[in-house]
């Protein structure tokens, strides 16, 4: 019988699971709308996350993160990229090259591959919870399949946005202590991907009156 | 002395386990239309409507007893015989899986979970085939259909008893129940959490509740479970309704006793533990009873080729949890 994960891991491993789930229904929500909202509700648990480590490893400075997260992907971004949507007036999201339970299976594929893969750089500790580690990894690697499957630009964004969301999560778990400034550093990063996506979701669908991208495979000539 | 004063309270006396073994088979039989009635009163007191009586189902199945039973003349003996050989497959099953004790009973290591599994799925054949003997198209279709979704729930199912198997070492379902009694970090290790949520959606797949399917409507296009019966009658109908019900209180019984919350049951062969633990289980059942009413009334039915979807999130869940205690949490 394997042994219950201790408190701290089991919440770190919730945490993680919650974020992959959530990464998920974000490659299956037909709606454009519920997208953003599925990548608040995913960066509210990273902060959870962040909160729940500095709690129990005494890291005063991972609240401040908590903080700018919370205030910046839980409520500026999402903000923004509805508000660009309303006055985009496009709701369902472009039609993938795929269905949905055939997406599903790549990208439990995929996430297998990812988890099979830091599993097998034998990373052990007592300290860190392996298992988010890995989780961590199959989280960005769904984040690609959502960019690379989906075909409009406000998923590809999402998909960017939520794989940031994965590298957080896993910085969380292995380097806690990583100092401010190169958390804050992603979370800049972030920023000017909001705003490059911005333009490319306002310049898109001014030019071809929609946010799919379909369009833009007539560019190979 | 202190002793002698506990005899005279609690009785020295034990049920032999093959006595609570014919009790765990006696208790399903007799609650599962107990429990429908209930839920579907529940869900009629939710839908605004006064909802039909509690034991509403004993009425229907005595009275489908005393009526005649009409069968085609192209069917064989196969239409009749459906039903029965998925009445005895129902009555097997609570004989595998902990319903009234939390040790083993003799005949319950006859089989683990996938034994278990097994037995439904024959019951199902049973029913489909009885149901495509009938010779009428919608049956078939609620043959053909039931086969389909049945086929394709089996995969997430198998990573059920994969997960139970990783957590416990075994793949019986005693086990597992006992490893969730154990400790209270066992109920929420993300692996445990995945696998029993994944269980709820099979359990919502195959006692073929509202996202999948309506189980009171009469329109036969939306129909799976519901169809395969509609050309029986007289006796055998009533065998097929008391045994979906008896496959419903089986099914809660697995998720509440194995995964959810397996407390409430005899841990030794008292009589009186064991005799309360029939209440135990009923109420238990009925508390989930209500959770799947309001499932019913939150959501609308998905539609026919939209069920894979459904199938493939539960699928998602059952494959995490393995994947999860590989990454060596869990």
């Amino acid at each position: 019988m394997s042994p219950a994960p201790s408190t701290y891991a089991g919440v770190a491993d919730v945490v993680a699971v919650l974020v992959l789930l959530t990464e998920f229904a974000m490659l299956r929500a037909p709606l454009l709308r519920s997208q953003v909202r599925l990548y608040a509700f995913q960066s509210l648990v990273v902060t959870v996350l962040a909160v729940v480590i500095a709690a129990t490893r005494h890291i005063d400075e991972l609240y401040v993160l908590a903080v700018l997260s919370f205030v910046l992907k839980v409520v500026l971004v999402p903000g923004l990229v509805l508000r660009l949507l309303r006055d985009a007036d496009v709701d369902l999201a472009g039609s993938s090259v795929l269905g949905v339970p055939s997406m599903i299976m790549i990208a439990i594929g995929v996430s297998a591959f990812g988890i099979f893969t830091v599993g097998s750089l034998h990373v052990h500790s007592n300290a860190l919870p392996t298992t988010a580690l890995a989780v961590a990894a199959a989280v960005v690697l769904v984040a690609f399949v959502l960019i690379i499957l989906r075909a409009d630009v406000v998923s590809q964004a999402i998909g960017f946005f939520s794989l940031e969301n994965g590298v957080s999560v896993a910085s969380l778990v292995v380097a806690a202590g990583l100092p401010l400034v190169v958390e804050v550093a992603f979370l800049f990063d972030l920023l000017v991907a909001v705003v490059v996506f911005g333009v490319i979701m306002r310049v898109h669908h001014g030019r071809s009156q929609t946010l799919s991208t379909e369009d833009l495979d007539r560019l190979k000539g | 002395m202190l002793k002698s004063v506990e005899v005279v309270l609690l009785g020295t006396s034990v049920v032999a386990p093959q006595d609570v073994q014919v009790l765990q088979v006696m208790t399903i039989l007799g609650g599962a239309p107990l429990v429908s009635g209930f839920v579907s009163h529940v869900e009629g007191r939710l839908q605004g409507r006064r909802g039909p009586r509690i034991l509403q189902p004993y009425y229907d199945l005595a009275k489908l007893f005393r009526k005649e039973t009409v069968v085609t003349e192209e069917s064989s003996w196969v239409f009749l015989a459906g039903p029965v050989v998925a009445f005895g497959c129902y009555l097997i099953v609570p004989l595998l899986i902990p319903v009234l004790t939390t040790y083993g009973l003799p005949l319950g290591y006859m089989g683990d979970i996938l034994g278990g599994a097994f037995i439904l799925a024959l019951a199902g054949f049973a029913v489909a085939l009885a149901a495509t003997e009938s010779g009428a198209p919608y049956a078939q279709l609620g043959g053909s259909r039931a086969m389909t979704f049945g086929a394709l729930i089996e995969p997430t199912i198998l990573f059920v008893v994969f997960a139970v198997a990783l957590i416990t070492r075994t793949d019986l379902p005693y086990a597992l129940a006992a490893t969730v009694r154990s400790s209270s970090s066992e109920m929420v290790r993300p692996g445990h959490v995945l696998a029993g949520f994944a269980f709820f959606l099979v359990v919502l797949v195959d006692t073929g509740r509202i996202p999948v399917e309506t189980h009171s409507g009469t329109l036969e296009f939306g129909m799976i479970d519901e169809a395969r019966t509609l050309e029986h009658s007289g006796a055998p109908l009533a065998l097929l309704k008391w045994g979906s019900a008896m496959k419903q209180l089986i099914l809660y019984t697995i998720l509440i006793n194995v995964f959810v919350a397996p407390w409430g049951l005899a841990a030794s062969g008292r009589p009186g533990s064991v005799v309360l633990a029939i209440p135990s289980l009923l109420g238990k059942a009925m508390v989930l009873g209500c959770v799947f009413a309001v499932i019913d009334n939150l959501f609308s039915k998905l539609r026919l080729f939209k069920i894979t979807e459904f199938i493939a999130a539960a699928f998602l869940l059952a494959v995490l949890a393995v994947l999860v205690f590989y990454a060596g949490g869990g």
